[in-house]
């Protein structure tokens, strides 16, 4: 099991080498802060933090985490900002985010 | 708001670059088209060095073949959008556009559907588990992202993805700790995510699998555009039948590269000229068919796609399990449209890319009719999932 204290993260690429834009941002996931870089997928973020579920499925409340990666499965659809069923895997971090597992089918909160 | 344009690329990949190179050096007005937020297709991801893309590019990297075409198309006059979706395929060439700040219809005298390939999936016990991800989300980690997909990562598949995958995931540092060459006796468990696969009784400890079967023609579009199709034994679905110019059935509609048949990046590449070159009438036509003849194709042995296990998922949108559906066939749902109906499997976000071939085999089998007799669901828009609202914007 991925240790939740180290990422995932490539320090040198073999073939792109060093990141050249690494922006440190700041994202809450489930009420804990989490760090992220600027212009990485949501999904991504978590996942190089050792988070791979997302959601849990409408029907049976099954956990669920990422599967396809290029926005097209329902399976890491998330509640970002109190918008339901955001797929993560295509939407950029943005400091400051608030990112909650989404729970079946969510529930919509009325703006105040 | 409604647009208008000669020629309309949807997929921004290889073939859709070749096309839109082609089409733009004859002087027509072309947009292209693409749902990510930037142009290359799978090449942004491919870090091996290419070959039958010309001299001008062989041997450079996929990525650097995506970012060479990045910058030529921005200065021939090409309208670039990126981060929007082409949804919709309607009567006269009307596309359904959907761009970050717009909605419009698109009105093109000729649609080159650009729009590749997708992972070939296939249904076995415990793929839904978090942690398991298609070859092309590992890829994107790897690449785009600069992010192991795992620390303990098992590779599921036998042909060139599954070769990618090992030897990208080795060179940047990750672990292969099992390859499993088919899914035909695997089984992936863990309470809450992926902590083991098992292969046929053989077990490893793993936190993440990649499941790297192939690729699977993506077409909605075109299908949507009810093109006359064919079944692809290479494929093993149904593709666009088209001519040798790679036009459809449906008159201005051309489908192009891994689309219209999963192949390598430089006859998608090649394709899309052919297409672009036909599509403006240009004068080049006949060359352009001369390199496609000279590239050919390089096509990979069909996967192993073993039965289903009866509890085993196959709808993962809509939680269809193998036994739901065996019973809706013996009940006489023997069209992969009665099946939807009949069991939801199919009707989800997904709009049945990863599970309507296992539908499909099972119907197949089931039934005992040839897998070529079991015709593609009905496509209908929107091919991506985009609000309500996008659709109330278009003018009628």
């Amino acid at each position: 099991m991925t240790a939740q204290n180290e990422t995932l993260r490539i320090d040198i690429h073999p073939v792109l080498g060093d990141n050249p834009r690494p922006t440190p941002v700041s994202v809450l996931f489930d009420g804990r802060p989490l760090a992220a870089l600027a212009g990485e997928s949501i999904a991504t973020a978590l996942w190089a933090n050792g988070i791979v579920i997302n959601r849990t499925m409408p029907d049976s409340g099954s956990p669920r985490g990422m599967f396809c990666g290029v926005g097209r499965c329902p399976d890491c659809m998330m509640t970002v900002d109190g918008e339901l069923n955001v797929r993560t895997c295509v939407t950029p971090v943005r400091d400051g985010m608030v990112i909650e597992t989404q729970q079946q089918l969510g529930t919509w909160k009325v703006r105040e | 708001m409604t647009r208008s344009t000669d020629i309309a690329i949807v997929g921004a990949g290889p073939a859709g670059i070749g096309a839109a190179l082609a089409a733009a050096r004859n002087g027509a007005r072309v947009v292209i088209i693409d749902e990510n937020s930037a142009l290359g297709g799978h090449l942004r991801w491919t870090m091996a060095r290419q070959s039958g893309f010309g001299d001008e590019l062989d041997g450079l990297r996929g990525h650097e073949i995506a970012s060479w075409a990045t910058g030529l198309l921005a200065n021939t006059g090409v309208e670039v959008l990126t981060s929007a979706v082409a949804w919709g395929l309607f009567d006269d060439n009307a596309l359904g556009v959907l761009t970050a700040d717009s909605s419009f219809q698109l009105h093109a005298d000729r649609v080159i559907i650009a729009t590749g390939s997708t992972d070939l999936t296939w249904p076995f016990p415990g793929w839904e588990l978090p942690g398991i991800v298609t070859a092309t989300c590992a890829l994107r980690l790897l690449h785009l992202d600069r992010v192991l997909p795992g620390r303990r990562v098992a590779v599921v598949g036998a042909g060139s993805l599954a070769e990618q995958v090992v030897a990208d995931l080795h060179a940047c540092g990750g672990i292969a700790v099992a390859r499993l060459p088919a899914v035909s006796d695997v089984t992936v468990g863990g309470s809450d995510r992926v902590e083991w696969i098992d292969d046929g009784g053989q077990r490893t400890v793993c936190d993440t699998v990649v499941l790297a079967l192939g690729r699977q023609p993506d077409a909605q579009l075109a299908l949507q555009a009810q093109v006359a199709l064919t079944y692809s034994v290479d494929d093993g679905v149904f593709v666009a039948a088209r001519d040798e110019a790679l036009a459809t059935s449906v008159a201005g509609v051309y489908v192009v590269g891994d689309a219209g048949g999963v192949n390598t990046p430089a006859r998608a590449f090649a394709e899309g000229a052919v297409a672009g070159e036909a599509a403006t009438g240009g004068t080049a036509l006949a060359s352009a068919l001369e390199r496609l003849r000279t590239i050919g194709r390089q096509t990979e042995p069909y996967p192993p796609l073993p039965a289903i296990a009866d509890d085993t998922m196959v709808c993962r949108c809509e939680e269809v399990r193998a036994n739901v559906l065996r019973a809706a066939i013996r009940d006489g749902a023997i069209s992969l449209n009665d099946l939807k109906r009949r069991t939801r499997a199919g009707m989800g976000v997904c709009q049945g890319i990863y599970c309507n071939r296992a539908m499909a085999g099972m119907i197949a089998s089931e039934a005992g009719v040839p897998i070529g007799s079991v015709v593609s669901m009905t496509a209908r828009p929107p091919a991506r999932l985009i609000p309500m609202a996008a659709m109330a914007d278009l003018e009628p």
